[in-house]
């Protein structure tokens, strides 16, 4: 609650609100002794719709009251109409509400049909019939206002009560004994609390306008009570002469509205923090500054095994790949991707392997210039069939998307538009890229479907993604991604939200479809069984750096940096001798906890001085590359890739962008 | 889809009968004698029991529900105790003017609040989308009544544009009735618009952070293309149920403005009816104003099964 209080305390403009709003109850409550006129009385009979002057700082109204005063007043009317209409509103709609929410059953079902069918009946126009069976004034008015406003209480409770039921805590304190009673009022009640309170502060502005439209109809203030509803009414009586007196009762209502608005919504944000959105968020690659970055990596590159070709095979070559994100209560953006350089040559599947954090998807994401805002990422090179993506112009880098690479993403069902037929969804990139006519379009997707293996592709093509399991959309994802024949396939941990069973169809298909079209594959994956299954070469990520790359042979069975070791110990199907599964002690450190020297060395169990004496560079040579201090004097232990895990996704070292 | 139509056509009628039932036995409640009221205060007791059957309130209450609710399900609301005429005939006399004038308010709610709204998502966190903003969350307080006034006086009054009442005898033409729409239509979209601004807003922004926009970006089409094609079509989901509840806002709000511009409508006519507590005139107002928000969210309900397929029936 305090934490409440101070993020409240933190939001400057719902503070000023409850400031002005505590100066409205100041002036509501001592009105007589503020005000320099009396609520009532024509001074003199001459000064009808006088100006604003000296004697009357607001000047009159069309009978000659003083409207400083009366707005002064008015507060007081608008406040006691909102607190009677908020606490007839909450002593109904709660009890009400809680009842129906806890219990279900046959009342619920019949207050709910009642309070739905009255809502069909705008909340005015209802209180209005109820102001008509009652009778007029200002305490019926309020009465009928908070009788209507008791549905939207009642609505919010239940809906809210029954979400805290499905807790598990209300269980639990059920089968712990507690009685029903206490359940509602000691669990049950402080989960509905907050949304309560909020809803309580907006509906108090819709009280205090509802107060001010039924007097301005002359239904809810009587003439002589100085509402700002009646007000507005007075001065409509002389608006053919001057608008003045509709100004301050009209000024002092909409603020007051705004105040309380303000207020609730702060309250909303004070107990919910609400995820601040950003642009459409996306950003290129800028140069790295060349001085460093460049000198870096000149040294050598993870390069694929030399070929006989002349021609160069890299599909994919990046540089010095930086990835930083500003971090609330830092100067600096935190680098969160560290210099990474990738190759893979055609025909080639790559693995990047790492935790969840380590930097890979967003090492993907980066390459195709999609920079999640507000991230800034820099690179030396990134060139993709041979061509220089830094420095393209929007306009040319969206081509390189749409028809040298081709993306899978991790969750094919949030990746895919729910809004459009997913046939509808491939021909889009193939009319937008290639400029096909419709039915070649819709002719090629179907070639597409049959590859990616979706049965039944022609009546398929009208489906909306939501009718797909998650494996077909995946495969639509595939055949999306493939549409315009890239050269590189980009996925994102393409299985890790699909069940196990149809895991190794999609690699099957996604193997297959490389192989056959000898495409330049970058595989992102936590899941080292399909890293096994896939790859040609590995490069595993930690804390935002390569720390080792190299085929998946050399890798697998050598592994020369501990975290690598680390990560093929924690194979499940590695520890049935021991019997015990082997973990990582520690957890990967935050991206702006990250040490200067090597970011492994504090979890790392052959660490010694060395490892924390300064930064550690990547180390080429014909095997692959490594990061590490120790490296080639350790004696680690691997496995052989050709007994590879058969049990695909039980093993995994944990993470993946979820 | 036919089907849906006609199902929520059907499961409209007990929603209107059963607010009516409320409402009738809710004006039950009233303690003025309408036998009074019309014949004054030195009417003859024989007098205003002669008056009291006439009108047929002398009967048990149960009678006269069964008997109004007979003649309503047949399109007879009932005669006007104050001049004897039809309530259907008054009401259908006087829809029109309130429905161009709620279609047109919503229309400009709709429209400059769903292009504000979507301006500002796009331009989230700079200046153009704070200016939306403040003025939205400002706009979502204004009554709708006191914005009619500053209109009827500025626009009408002072500068004279455009008309401040409704003319006497009615619009005669076709821009007469757009400049007589045009000020009580900007009063009561106001609110609606900066309420429909910043639901816009939020809900784009949301899509813009979904996968599949990011998708459709790797997928190399332009910004424009993924905002019309993509993000624009799901962002309006929740906005067409915003849009539902401020059609029945508006429909509430047309009473005002009809009262400050002095038209013709349904609103004034409401107004009149309980202030005079002429029950029968109240019942067909409320009657109609629920059916009129039954339809719109009928409407609104078939839209949002247009742009969501999830909602489709199979």
């Amino acid at each position: 609650m305090s934490r409440v209080l101070s993020r409240l305390r933190a939001n400057k403009v719902a503070m000023g609100a409850g400031a002005y709003l505590i100066t409205v109850v100041f002036i509501g409550v001592f009105a007589p002794l503020l005000a320099p006129h009396d609520e009532q009385l024509a001074a003199r009979f001459q000064d009808i719709l006088l100006p604003p002057s000296g004697e009357y700082l607001l000047g009159t109204d069309h009978v000659g009251r003083d409207l400083l005063s009366r707005v002064l007043f008015g507060a007081r009317y608008a406040l006691v109409a909102g607190v009677e209409a908020v606490a007839v509103a909450l002593a109904i709609g709660v009890p009400l509400g809680m009842y129906i929410g806890y219990h279900r059953g046959w009342v619920d079902r019949v207050v709910m049909r009642l309070v739905e069918t009255l809502a069909s009946v705008p909340a005015i126009v209802m209180a209005m019939a109820i102001i008509a069976a009652l009778g007029p004034g200002l305490t019926t008015a309020m009465l009928a206002i908070g009788l209507v406003f008791s549905m939207m209480v009642t609505r919010l409770t239940r809906a809210e009560v029954l979400a805290a039921r499905e807790e598990l805590y209300v269980d639990g304190a059920l089968a712990a004994g507690a009685a029903e009673r206490r359940v509602l009022w000691r669990h049950i009640l402080p989960n509905v609390a907050p949304s309560l309170i909020v809803q309580a502060t907006l509906l108090f502005a819709q009280a205090v306008l509802a107060e001010a439209a039924l007097s301005f109809l002359g239904i809810g203030a009587a003439s002589d009570q100085a509402s700002w509803g009646r007000m507005l009414r007075d001065a409509q009586l002389g608006i053919d002469r001057t608008i003045w007196p509709a100004i301050p009762p009209g000024v002092a209502l909409f603020l007051t509205v705004v105040a309380f608005n303000v207020f609730g919504d702060g309250i909303r944000d004070a107990f919910a923090r609400e995820a601040r959105g950003g642009r459409l968020g996306v950003g290129a690659v800028r140069p790295a500054v060349p001085a460093t970055s460049l000198a870096a990596t000149l040294g050598g590159v993870p390069a694929a095994p030399p070929r006989a070709e002349g021609e160069p095979r890299e599909v994919l070559a990046v540089r010095g790949l930086s990835v930083a994100f500003p971090v609330p209560g830092r100067s600096e953006p935190v680098r969160v991707v560290d210099g990474v350089d990738l190759d893979i040559a055609r025909g080639e599947v790559v693995a990047l392997v790492g935790e969840s954090g380590s930097g890979k998807s967003l090492t993907a994401l980066s390459v195709l210039g999609l920079v999640p805002d507000p991230g800034a990422a820099t690179a030396a090179s990134i060139r993709i069939a041979g061509r220089e993506l830094i420095g393209l112009a929007f306009d040319d880098l969206r081509r390189v998307r749409g028809t040298e690479v081709g993306v899978v993403f991790q969750e094919p069902q949030a990746a895919l538009d729910p809004t459009v037929p997913v046939g509808r969804q491939v021909a889009e990139a193939l009319r937008v890229h290639l400029g096909v006519s419709r039915q070649a379009a819709r002719e090629r997707v179907i070639e597409l479907f049959a590859d990616v293996g979706i049965p039944h592709p022609i009546a398929r093509l009208g489906a909306y993604p939501h009718q797909f399991s998650g494996g077909m959309a995946q495969r639509v994802m595939l055949a999306l991604a493939l549409a315009c024949d890239p050269q590189l396939l980009i996925a994102d941990e393409p299985t890790t939200a699909l069940d196990v069973t149809v895991q190794g169809q999609v690699l099957d298909v996604i193997r297959e479809l490389g192989a056959r079209r000898d495409l330049a594959v970058l595989l992102i994956t936590h899941d080292l069984g399909v890293v096994a299954d896939m790859a040609d070469r590995v490069a595993v990520m930690y804390a935002g750096q390569v720390v080792e790359s190299g085929t998946l042979d050399e890798v697998f069975a050598r592994p020369r940096h501990p975290y690598t070791e680390g990560l093929i110990a924690a194979i499940p199907r590695n520890q049935a001798r021991s019997g015990e599964l082997a973990t990582i002690p520690g957890v990967v450190p935050a991206p702006w906890d990250r040490p200067a020297h090597c970011h492994f060395a504090d979890r790392c169990a052959y660490a010694e001085a060395a490892c924390t004496s300064g930064p550690v560079e990547l180390r080429h040579d014909r095997a692959g590359a490594v990061r590490c201090v120790r490296a080639g004097g350790l004696q680690l232990v691997g496995v052989r890739p050709s007994v590879r895990p058969a049990e695909r996704g039980a093993v995994a070292v944990g993470g993946g962008r979820r | 889809m036919t089907r849906l139509v006609i199902g929520r056509l059907l499961a409209a009628v007990p929603v209107v009968l059963l607010v009516a039932t409320l409402v009738f036995f809710l004006a039950q409640l009233g303690t003025t004698d309408p036998a009074g009221v019309m014949l004054g205060v030195d009417a003859t007791p024989a007098a205003l029991a002669a008056k009291r059957a006439e009108l047929g309130i002398d009967r048990p209450v149960v009678v006269q529900y069964a008997d109004w609710l007979g003649d309503a399900v047949r399109g007879d609301l009932g005669t006007n105790w104050f001049n004897g005429e039809s309530v259907t005939r008054e009401l259908a006399s006087r829809l029109p003017v309130t429905l161009a004038m709620a279609f047109g308010g919503l229309l400009v709610a709709t429209v400059a609040g769903a292009g504000l709204g979507v301006f500002a998502a796009l331009r989230a966190g700079r200046w153009q989308d704070r200016v939306i903003t403040v003025v939205a969350s400002l706009g979502i307080a204004l009554p709708s009544f006191w914005v009619a006034l500053l209109l009827a006086y500025y626009v009408g009054v002072r500068w004279r544009w455009l008309p401040a009442v409704w003319p006497s005898g009615g619009p005669g033409s076709v821009t007469g009735w757009i400049e007589a729409l045009v000020l009580p239509c900007l009063a009561l979209g106001c609110a609606a618009a900066a309420a429909i601004a910043r639901q816009t807003r939020s809900s784009v922004i949301g899509v813009l952070q979904r996968d599949y926009v990011r998708a459709a970006l790797a997928r190399g089409f332009t910004v424009r293309r993924v905002v019309t094609h993509h993000v624009l079509r799901n962002a309006a989901i929740p906005v067409v149920t915003l849009i539902g509840f401020q059609a029945s806002a508006l429909i509430g709000g047309s009473l005002f403005v009809e009262f400050i511009f002095n038209v013709p409508g349904l609103g004034s006519y409401g107004v009149d009816a309980i202030l005079r507590g002429n029950v029968p005139a109240v019942l067909g107002f409320v009657m109609v104003t629920a059916l009129a928000v039954v339809l719109v969210n009928i409407a609104l309900d078939l839209s949002y099964a247009v742009l969501n397929p999830k909602v489709r029936p199979a």
